[in-house]
């Protein structure tokens, strides 16, 4: 792992306020996002999982300031963002780009594919004008798009394709880092597989650094070096992925793990089914966020909040009995062989 | 798009025969005595002459679908019928006042438009905020009020009170000079012919009673293009591309005005084209109040006094306007959304 640090959170967080009643007063916050602190080494895939609702996203978009945070900071190359003023934040976003999870709303119905991909590089000045629309031809390549769809509009284009599109808009103006939120979630599974092995080798082309945001393990496993693991808006685990499928140490991790299809009809896992749903985001338990579902949880979970603690090397976990829960055979890795 | 046009062209007469024959259906109800009395323009004549001779010169005892025959083949042979009303011939009284209201539409549609999605716009993105409430109250308030009310007012303000913008269509010295051999009359519109004849004096006579119906049409109309272009605003700018476009880096001015405005805009557009149809044949009551001569007016009077000929002829020639005018807001949807393919 390199020395340098690409992207830092410290402490993260974010609030949005819960208004009721006929003068819409602020009765209580969802807490998407609570103290989250990762940081993202240049050259790696950074992936985030978790269920839906647990603030993934809203992490993502609270990175780029699409989304003001509530407090914290984000270093980016040891600048901290949420200080810029928002012209220098205009700037900055050619730093980082986004792709987006829905492919059919996120681009402009009303564009030329070519303005699409090429509007970022003129607002940055990226290229001379004259080169930029050989520029945007090229990417259509490299994406694997022909070069004439740069005068058709986003509607002609199947799902996987406008995915497609929205990787060369992100790629057009060469930012380090690329925030791809849920970006092959809205594609069946035979493009999903298209999508993230182009997402690869762009990645290999282009030297790029992944924050891949993802409810699902099996792409998280094949495409992330490092995963973060999500709950309710809280860090549960940080770690490599040979170490988090390996020896997940959080019992959440540990059940969703446990809860990943294996396409083996021999093969019975132990699934760990968790009980009840999530709890509120605005009413979240005391203690640990998870004590409410945990198959092993204790009584000082009720009262203590685990802090992030680094259990081992490279493997950072909040949770007071690490390791309680585990899987009796590291399944994933012995019944996939990409690994 | 060009066979889409032609398709449609080929139902305008079908449409057109529809119209009329619900229009010829409904004076058919009225016994002949009242049918017969656009035939005469005389009281006096009612002592001397035999009515029932007449009805029977006319043919009005004649079965419905012989006498719409009638009526048909006159159409075709360009004879509308005589107006009662405008004691000139039926096609003659159309277009001689039609012009009028398209002036009265054109000097009203372009403020609509232009304040209904400024202000739209700007409702949008202040949303919820004292400028957006402000906006809403102001054009809900024109929105509920009836324009025959807000035309008085106006009139009470700025004639009555001020004398700054009489009604009618012109003074009485400018039509003076327009009956002369002097001025010549190129489209009928008095803004553009008295431009063209070079005389500034009706021009500006021409424009000081505009202002009165614009006003209150502007006022009245506007609510309804704020409305829309607010609640598409809003809605676009929490598309997923709205998001896209600021993550790019875009400044917000950009976001605004390149990616949300102009996807706003179709709904506006197809809207702003019924408007437009809406006053060219509504703008009856205006018209009346005002004391403008215009299609519209010319209609209500029609109306009143039975003038059938005049009303079959108005409602065919509005019936064409409407069919022509939604064809053009067809294609023009077509032009601003790429999405939309006319087939």
């Amino acid at each position: 792992m390199n020395e340098s640090v690409l992207l830092k959170t410290k402490h993260l967080t974010k609030f949005f306020p819960v208004k009721t009643g006929v003068f819409r007063r602020t009765s209580g916050w969802v807490k998407a996002v609570d103290d989250v602190s990762f940081q993202v080494y240049p050259g790696e895939t950074f992936g985030i999982v978790g269920e839906s609702g647990c603030g993934k996203s809203t992490l993502g978009m609270t990175i780029l300031r699409l989304i003001e945070p509530t407090s914290g900071s984000v270093f980016f190359e040891d600048r901290d963002v949420t200080t810029l003023s928002s012209s220098q934040l205009l700037r900055f976003r050619k730093n980082i780009q986004m792709i987006f999870q829905d492919p059919f709303s996120s681009l402009n119905p009303r564009m030329r594919v070519g303005s699409i991909i090429g509007e970022g590089m003129t607002v940055h000045g990226v290229g001379a004008r004259s080169n930029r629309e050989f520029i945007v031809r090229t990417l259509l390549e490299k994406v694997g798009l022909q070069a004439d769809s740069f005068d058709r509009y986003p509607h002609e284009f199947s799902g996987g394709q406008r995915q497609r599109i929205g990787i060369a808009r992100a790629l057009a103006i060469s930012p380090k880092l690329i925030i791809a939120d849920e970006a092959v979630s809205a594609l069946d599974v035979s493009i999903r597989s298209q999508i993230i092995n182009l997402m690869a080798d762009l990645k290999t082309e282009f030297q790029l650094t992944y924050l891949f945001i993802s409810h699902d393990l099996s792409v998280v496993k094949h495409l992330c070096d490092r995963i973060m693991v999500m709950y309710l808006g809280k860090t549960m685990e940080i770690t490599t992925r040979e170490i988090l499928f390996c020896r997940p140490l959080h019992p959440y991790t540990v059940s969703l793990i446990s809860a990943v299809p294996v396409p083996d009809p021999d093969y019975h896992i132990n699934r760990i089914l968790l009980l009840g749903d999530v709890p509120s985001p605005v009413h979240p338990p005391s203690g640990c966020r998870f004590h409410t579902r945990c198959p092993v949880t204790r009584k000082k979970c009720e009262t203590d909040e685990p802090l992030l603690i680094e259990q081992e090397p490279f493997h950072f976990v909040a949770c007071h009995y690490p390791g309680t829960l585990a899987i009796s055979v590291p399944l994933i890795l012995t019944s996939d062989s990409t690994l | 798009m060009i066979f889409y046009i032609i398709r449609r062209f080929l139902f305008l007469p079908i449409i057109l025969l529809g119209i009329s024959l619900i229009i010829f259906v409904l004076f058919s109800r009225l016994s002949e005595y009242q049918r017969l009395a656009t035939y005469i323009n005389n009281p006096e004549r009612l002592k001397s002459t035999d009515l029932d001779k007449l009805i029977e010169l006319y043919g009005l005892r004649d079965p419905a679908i012989i006498q719409y025959g009638r009526w048909l083949k006159n159409v075709f042979s360009g004879n509308l019928g005589w107006s009662y009303v405008g004691k000139e011939p039926v096609y003659n009284a159309i277009l001689r006042r039609f012009p009028f209201s398209v002036e009265l539409t054109i000097f009203s549609v372009i403020p609509i438009i232009l304040l209904g999605t400024w202000f739209g716009v700007l409702s949008a993105i202040h949303h919820n905020r004292p400028l957006d409430h402000t906006l809403r109250i102001f054009s809900v308030v024109g929105w509920s009020f009836p324009d025959f009310v807000f035309g008085l007012f106006i009139l009470m303000i700025f004639y009555s009170s001020l004398n700054w913008f009489p009604p009618g269509n012109l003074s009485i010295w400018a039509s003076d000079i327009l009956k002369t051999s002097l001025f010549r009359s190129y489209t009928g519109m008095l803004t553009i012919d008295s431009l063209l004849n070079r005389r500034l004096d009706i021009f500006f006579d021409a424009l000081r009673h505009l202002i009165g119906p614009v006003i209150t049409l502007t006022y009245v109309e506007l609510a309804f293009i704020l409305r829309i272009t607010r609640s598409s605003m809003l809605e676009v700018l929490q598309k997923d591309y709205i998001r896209t476009a600021r993550a790019k880096g875009l400044s917000e001015k950009v976001v605004i005005n390149k990616h949300a405005k102009r996807n706003a805009m179709i709904p506006v557009a197809t809207v702003s084209g019924q408007t437009v149809l809406g006053l060219l044949s509504g703008t009856v009551i205006v018209e009346t109040i005002f004391n403008r001569t215009g299609l519209g007016s010319f209609m209500a009077l029609a109306a009143q006094q039975l003038d059938y000929a005049s009303i079959m002829g108005g409602t065919l020639f509005f019936g064409f306007i409407l069919i022509i005018g939604n064809l053009i807001v067809d294609v023009s949807y077509a032009v601003i959304d790429p999405r939309v393919r006319l087939e």
